[in-house]
């Protein structure tokens, strides 16, 4: 049976076992790498580089997580804070490495040609906007946690979300169900 | 009804483009740039304690006795007493040196 997060977590301060932190990264590397790689809009590396620079600062941290978010929530927040540190060095982080994410999409789940027009109009809206909606309507995170992990107020984060979704609902109206 | 069902199908859409990925290596290549499990305190104290009381033992027993411990020190007590002096402040300055330079280094690796 699947360790939890928090015994995996105990597991780690009390033992310094590489073992159990291997496991939470195994756990958590797509969601923290998918969430970089929409962040980042730029080589696929960058933002593997980036979730690599992610996990080892959460195990040198490891003893400031607290438990009182889900251990994802605070992943996130450490990946955005790695993300936006990067960010102010490069300036702008503009592209996308597009072949590299084709590849390694299914290509039976949805139309090559919608998912090309989803993946433009993402990187087509301004950083806090997709920060929001790739964290609330990708990760799953309640407006709450999407808030702790960016760092702002609540009410900004549901003004993103809903921005970010109606510039998405117009970008892709032609795909929309009749 | 249309407004919810464009609601849904975008749900759906961007859920879709959040596939999983595999890992491919990338654990792996984490736990490698983990720093170092640190040696546990007690763990180093018994080492430590441990290479002293052998290499003492050893060097005792090779000196035949540890004479050459009886002579130095009467050797020493012959000296000129500005030499032993001397000697005593070159060995308080040479453990004042060290202790320093290890509390500095203890106090860098704490900061970073």
């Amino acid at each position: 049976m699947p360790l939890a997060d928090a015994d995996l977590v105990a597991r780690v301060l009390l033992d310094d076992d590489h073992h159990a932190f291997a496991e939470l990264v195994r756990n958590h590397q797509s969601s923290v790498r998918g969430l970089l790689r929409q962040l980042v809009r730029t080589d696929v590396t960058l933002a593997d580089d980036l979730a690599q620079e992610t996990f080892v600062r959460a195990y040198k941290n490891l003893r400031s997580f607290r438990g009182e978010a889900r251990f994802s929530t605070w992943l996130y927040r450490i990946a955005y804070n790695c993300f936006r540190e990067e960010a102010r060095k490069r300036k702008e982080l503009v592209g996308i490495d597009e072949a590299q994410l084709e590849s390694e999409h299914d290509p039976q789940t949805t139309d090559p040609a919608l998912r090309h027009d989803l993946a433009q109009a993402l990187q087509a809206l301004p950083l806090h906007e997709r920060s929001a909606v790739v964290l609330c309507c990708q990760n799953g995170l309640s407006h709450d946690e999407a808030a702790r992990v960016l760092d702002i107020p609540l009410g900004t984060v549901k003004t993103n979300v809903l921005r970010g979704r109606e510039k998405l609902k117009r970008a892709l109206a032609a795909w929309g169900p009749n | 009804m249309a407004e919810n069902l464009q609601e849904d199908w975008l749900d759906a859409r961007l859920r879709d483009e959040a596939p999983y990925i595999d890992d491919a290596g990338f654990t792996t290549r984490v736990v490698r740039k983990l720093p170092a499990r640190p040696v546990r305190n007690w763990l180093r104290a018994m080492i430590l304690l441990g290479l002293t009381i052998s290499a003492s033992a050893i060097a005792y027993f090779v000196s035949g006795g540890g004479w050459f411990i009886a002579e130095g020190v009467t050797r020493f007590a012959l000296l000129p007493l500005p030499v032993i002096w001397l000697c005593a402040a070159g060995a308080t300055i040479l453990v004042m040196a060290g202790g320093l330079l290890a509390a500095i280094s203890k106090a860098s690796s704490r900061s970073r």
